[in-house]
């Protein structure tokens, strides 16, 4: 039985994992990362591939949310900047998936860092509206630069390509998708170990404090801004791959909204808040569908009447998190952990 | 008395038994052959749900009667559907729970967003056919879709039995103006490339084209737009009701003669419910009888009867069961021609069966008999606003695109 950590120095205090355990449960789930997609039918392979392609995008507006405090609805539109590029890319050039995802992570991220300009000046609702417009900006030139982007009609792509493989079944896009999410959610992690993420930390907590301690503001929120968009624009890039079809009604509003609850589902300035967030707003409407399939053998019209119920139920249980968990899934976690970590102590 | 009641008991519970044994046979006998499935992804909740739930009882009904019927061949007909709430994600995984665990032959697609996503799936795994609410011009592309079909005429070809009846307007060499009004989505844009270049073969002056957002409500700018052209004709497409209604209150107000017309899913009798009397004269293009039409058929005849059987509260169905039940009809044909040449149902066999459909009649669904071509049925009619009647009335025979 352990009961609690006592931590001697800043690197032990800083450490990813402070406990072997800690180690231990995190190998066994890269096991059943690893073994999942032999086991798993097409239907569960397409929703794993999408948890990973939401925690990608979660996880960056997350450090841009939950760590820096500075609001964002543009997060579909950089991830359609990177599917975009990812598209254009691959049927203009023929490069490799490897490739084509870090420049569709650069390019957002360079559009990021144009839409996080104002973001010196204005915060809170203002900075939202001025993401949204961006959004619709981005929006607009999806829509309307057609020899780019193919218009309305979008853009086809080939499968993702690499050595000569071709990663065209969701069993082999798994094999992108969640290894890059897990990659970069631990950078994602260690970010906050260095300067920089503590300093996106102290301007969540208080910009002009940070200021007075010497950060740049405007340098590191744009940074931020920076780091966001470039995983909005490798998830982008990815759900291009994924779908293997881009147009503008990809990437609605809705999609940045769906990526702000996940990060307050899961738990604003956790990572591991992301994760659950993105696969919370992922599976459960999934879920939910079986209660629907539990009542058709009695009601056969069941569908039709608890289909809307059930969307009711979704969002019930996301105001349910707000009033009960403000702090989102990550803590509830966390609870749990702190009771079999100090039971029978406590409880 | 007591062993009279005894030999009535007998005689009762005989014929019970028979009666049962008959009821557990017969769908036992039905079972023999193995259950050919229907899949679907519809939207039951969400932004299309107003069309989805007429999709769905179209499809439910459309099953229970061909099973009544026998089935197709003899292979009883199972429709296995989940809900998508029109969200393109949701659809593509209701596509592979019910492919992973159905096998389904035949598939119907909740938009345009999903058959354009599930398209190299589709491709790769080529034992299903798909349909659905999709008109889109794109889909006809035979390379990129070849197993993928338009239940109808697509949007293009909407746009073009339009503009042909446009055309038969004109008087004395004196061609109507027409001006198309469409919503800022894939949907929307879809048919005005092609409209535009038809309407320059028929010698038809688009002398305006408005883009709005779908259910816009202030649209005063535009209309002064138009009012300045004063169009013969306006056509709009990609809308359910707004702005609809907005436009056609307000250039009617402003003394306006012009008519307007609109493509499949801004013709349901919704716009009647909902505008009342300013829904008069409103046209659309569709290409199946209206469900309260004096048209007949026995196809038609056993969709009426059927709906109602299954809703006997429902005085009618909007246009989207229609589309549901006709879809599921072309699936049944394309099947029946595959399995009679004796053919695995496989995308390839069945798309050529669909291929091979040729002045088919319908029984009354299409009042003529149709012919697929490019993976579409290029054929409707237009229909006219009777708002006393509160129904569509046929203002065009059947139009055929070449």
């Amino acid at each position: 039985m352990r009961i609690g950590d006592a931590k001697q120095s800043y690197e032990a205090d800083e450490a990813i994992w402070t406990t072997s355990t800690q180690k231990l449960w995190f190998g066994f789930f890269l096991l059943v990362l690893l073994v999942f997609p032999f086991m798993a039918d097409s239907y569960l392979l397409y929703l794993g591939c999408l948890v990973g392609i939401a925690v990608i995008s979660t996880t960056g507006l997350n450090i841009l949310t939950g760590f820096t405090g500075l609001i964002s609805l543009g997060q579909a539109g950089f991830m359609g900047v990177g599917a975009y590029t990812v598209a254009w890319l691959s049927v203009n050039t023929g490069l490799p998936f490897p490739v084509t995802l870090v420049l569709a992570g650069l390019m957002a991220a360079a559009v990021g860092i144009l839409v996080g300009l104002p973001s010196l000046r204005v915060k809170g609702l203002y900075l939202a509206i001025a993401t949204l417009a961006a959004s619709v900006f981005l929006h607009f030139i999806f829509a309307e630069w057609e020899s780019v982007t193919g218009g309305m009609g979008g853009l086809s792509l080939e499968p993702a390509h690499l050595f000569g493989w071709s990663f065209q079944s969701d069993f082999m896009m798994y094999f992108i998708i969640v290894p890059l999410a897990v990659l970069m959610v631990l950078a994602a992690a260690n970010v906050f170990r260095t300067r920089i993420g503590r300093a996106f930390i102290a301007i969540r907590d208080r910009d002009i404090s940070a200021e007075i301690l010497g950060i740049d503001l405007l340098r590191y929120k744009l940074m931020s801004f920076a780091l966001s968009s470039f995983y909005a624009g490798v998830a982008g890039g990815l759900f291009a791959y994924f779908y293997r079809v881009v147009t503008p009604e990809s990437f609605p509003l809705s999609m940045s909204i769906f990526y702000l609850a996940a990060v307050i589902v899961g738990g604003m300035g956790n990572l591991l808040g992301g994760i659950l967030g993105a696969a919370f707003m992922t599976l459960v409407p999934e879920a939910l569908k079986l209660l629907t399939a539990a009542l058709t053998p009695f009601y056969p019209n069941a569908p039709v009447f608890m289909s809307p119920m059930l969307e009711i139920i979704f969002g019930a249980l996301i105001v349910g998190f707000l009033i009960f968990e403000p702090h989102g899934l990550a803590e509830m976690w966390h609870r749990i952990r702190r009771f079999f970590r100090l039971w029978p102590f406590k409880n | 008395m007591f062993r009279n009641i005894l030999n009535k008991g007998r005689r009762l519970a005989g014929l019970g038994s028979l009666v049962a044994a008959l009821t557990v046979a017969t769908p036992a006998m039905a079972q023999d052959k193995e259950p050919i499935v229907f899949g679907g992804s519809i939207p039951l909740s969400g932004v299309f749900a107003f069309a989805g739930i007429h999709i769905h009882a179209g499809l439910t009904d459309y099953t229970d009667w061909i099973n009544s019927e026998g089935g197709i061949n003899g292979h009883p007909v199972k429709y296995v559907m989940e809900d998508t709430a029109y969200e393109v994600d949701r659809s593509v995984a209701a596509f592979k729970k019910i492919s992973g665990s159905e096998s389904p032959a035949t598939y119907y697609g909740d938009s345009t967003g999903f058959m354009k996503a599930i398209a190299s799936e589709l491709n790769s795994q080529g034992d299903t056919l798909m349909s659905g609410a999709s008109f889109a011009t794109a889909l006809t592309d035979n390379e990129q879709y070849p197993y993928q079909f338009i239940p109808g005429p697509n949007y293009s070809q909407m746009f073009g039995i339009i503009l042909e009846y446009i055309a038969d307007q004109g008087k004395d060499g004196d061609m109507p103006t027409v001006a198309f009004v469409y919503s800022d989505t894939e949907f929307g844009k879809d048919p005005i490339e092609n409209g535009k270049a038809r309407a320059a073969e028929l010698g038809i002056e688009v002398v305006e084209d408005i883009v709005t957002k779908p259910g816009s409500v202030d649209v005063s700018a535009e209309v002064l737009k138009l009012r300045r052209v004063r169009p013969d004709f306006v056509v709009f497409h990609g809308y359910v009701l707004s702005p609809i209604n907005e436009f056609m209150v307000q250039m009617r107000q402003m003394g306006l003669d012009t008519q307007f017309m609109g493509t499949f899913w801004s013709s349901d009798k919704l716009i009647i419910d909902k505008m009342g009397a300013d829904a008069d004269g409103y046209m659309g293009v569709m290409p199946y009888n209206y469900y309260d039409s004096e048209e007949s058929g026995p196809m038609l005849d056993a969709l009426r009867a059927q709906a109602e059987k299954s809703d006997p509260e429902a005085d009618y169905r909007p246009t989207g069961y229609m589309q549901a039940w006709f879809n599921a009809m072309v699936w049944t044909e394309v099947i029946k021609r595959t399995l009679d040449a004796d053919k695995e149902l496989t995308g390839d066999n069945m798309a050529e069966a669909l291929a091979s459909i040729k002045d088919w009649d319908t029984g009354g669904i299409i009042g003529i008999p149709v012919t697929v071509r490019d993976m579409s049925f290029p054929v409707g009619r237009i229909w006219r606003v009777n708002a006393e009647k509160g129904r569509y009335e046929p203002v065009s025979d059947w139009i055929h695109l070449d």
